[in-house]
């Protein structure tokens, strides 16, 4: 078992520890006291250079580890590999568009689609990507062209530091199928029936999807910001969007209006 | 910056790359509702760059690819696609398109695309 000082959290205070990994397990000295086996790990996640770990045995205990990218990258593929998730070998392209542009040189992975239970991960030789399921934006069972041939792909949208991105993973149809339904049933809560908009609605969600302000919207779509509020209010309610800058409009008083009016008098004279 | 022909068949979608282009400093060099009018315009305005849609009416972003790319072989074309129809994306890389992006876009990702076929 190799041993590597890492900083973990413990009763809400960041110690060094040297803990011990091995294939299957890691072990945790005092003050933590603690073997956690990897296929008692229920989910994983990562913060940064945090590693988030939930143990589920008889309760579950949540481990945060805090190491450089190396030591980092060695636990999570141990974990990725035994943990209690749903597995599958597969080709993954992550990310393979980004804002509506296709990465150039984006190329198909060799390696394996782990989901637990807050994200999705692409794991291969070089590679160990995370998206929180939080942060999916869609999911989509696609065609893709694939040396030539148009091949059955899953297509999963998602947010990426304000960013839509999409991956992509290919492998046997049949596979694919369980895990796209099983991806839906993941992230059923975000499913919406697709009516809850109208035109000018949706046309306002695209519009801010592409990055334009109010200001920019209310020109394009020629509509007073009243009815832009409006739009805005639906949105939030359905919780399709979330307030960012709140914008005020204000008309002078009459010390404004005296100000303005000695000001532009000592710029003519 | 570059002067950019917009070929799209929705003024929506006109509109909103029009405002994402003026946003990056660029100059509209005009619109066209359909693949026919791109063509046409084309010719006319001598763009640096096109941005062209792939499904239209009349004829689509395909051939007005071709027919531009026959006229210009230097021609500057980016096609854009609806999600789903990335397949198409391969032919018109065949044909001649220097960028693609797809629907719906981000505006600093279209700008980075725009920016970086302008200089290729």
């Amino acid at each position: 078992m190799k041993e590597v000082p890492v900083k973990i959290q413990h009763n809400n205070e960041w110690i060094v520890v040297k803990m011990g990994i091995a294939e299957d397990r890691v072990v945790l000295p005092a003050p933590v006291s603690r073997e956690i086996l990897f296929r008692t790990v229920a989910d994983i996640a990562e913060k940064k250079n945090i590693l988030i770990i939930t143990v589920k045995t008889d309760s579950e205990s949540v481990y945060k580890i805090l190491s450089v990218e190396k030591v980092l990258q060695i636990l999570k593929k141990f974990i990725l590999a035994s943990c209690n998730a749903y597995r599958l070998m597969a080709y993954f392209m992550s990310p393979a568009i980004r804002g509506g542009v296709m990465i150039k040189n984006a190329q198909w992975d060799k390696g394996s689609v782990v989901v637990v239970r807050s994200g999705i991960w692409f794991i291969s030789a070089s590679k160990q990507i995370c998206v929180p399921l939080n942060d999916v934006a869609a999911i989509e069972l696609t065609k893709r062209d694939v040396q030539g041939k148009p091949a059955d792909v899953i297509k999963i949208d998602h947010l990426e530091s304000g960013e839509v991105t999409s991956s992509f993973v290919l492998c046997p149809l049949s596979t694919l199928q369980v895990l796209y339904n099983y991806l839906k049933d993941t992230t059923k809560s975000m499913d919406m029936k697709g009516t809850e908009l109208d035109g000018v609605d949706q046309q306002v969600a695209m519009l801010v999807y592409s990055g334009m302000d109010s200001h920019a919207i209310e020109n394009m779509l020629n509509i007073p910001h009243k009815q832009l509020d409006a739009v805005y209010d639906k949105i939030l309610k359905l919780g399709l969007g979330e307030v960012v800058t709140i914008r005020r409009e204000i008309q002078l008083t009459t010390k404004g209006v005296r100000y303005i009016t000695d000001a532009t008098k000592s710029q003519t004279n | 910056m570059g002067k950019i022909l917009i070929v799209d068949d929705t003024l929506f979608m006109r509109t909103l790359l029009k405002n994402i282009l003026f946003s990056g400093g660029h100059t509209i060099a005009g619109e066209a509702g359909d693949g026919e009018d791109g063509v046409s315009k084309y010719k006319e305005l001598k763009p640096d760059l096109v941005t062209m849609d792939i499904v239209m009416p009349k004829m689509n972003g395909i051939e007005a690819l071709k027919a531009i790319k026959e006229f210009d072989p230097a021609a500057k074309v980016i096609m854009c696609t609806a999600v789903g129809q990335e397949q198409m994306v391969k032919l018109a890389i065949k044909t001649g398109a220097k960028g693609y992006i797809i629907k719906p876009f981000q505006a600093p990702k279209v700008l980075e695309e725009v920016k970086s076929v302008l200089t290729s």
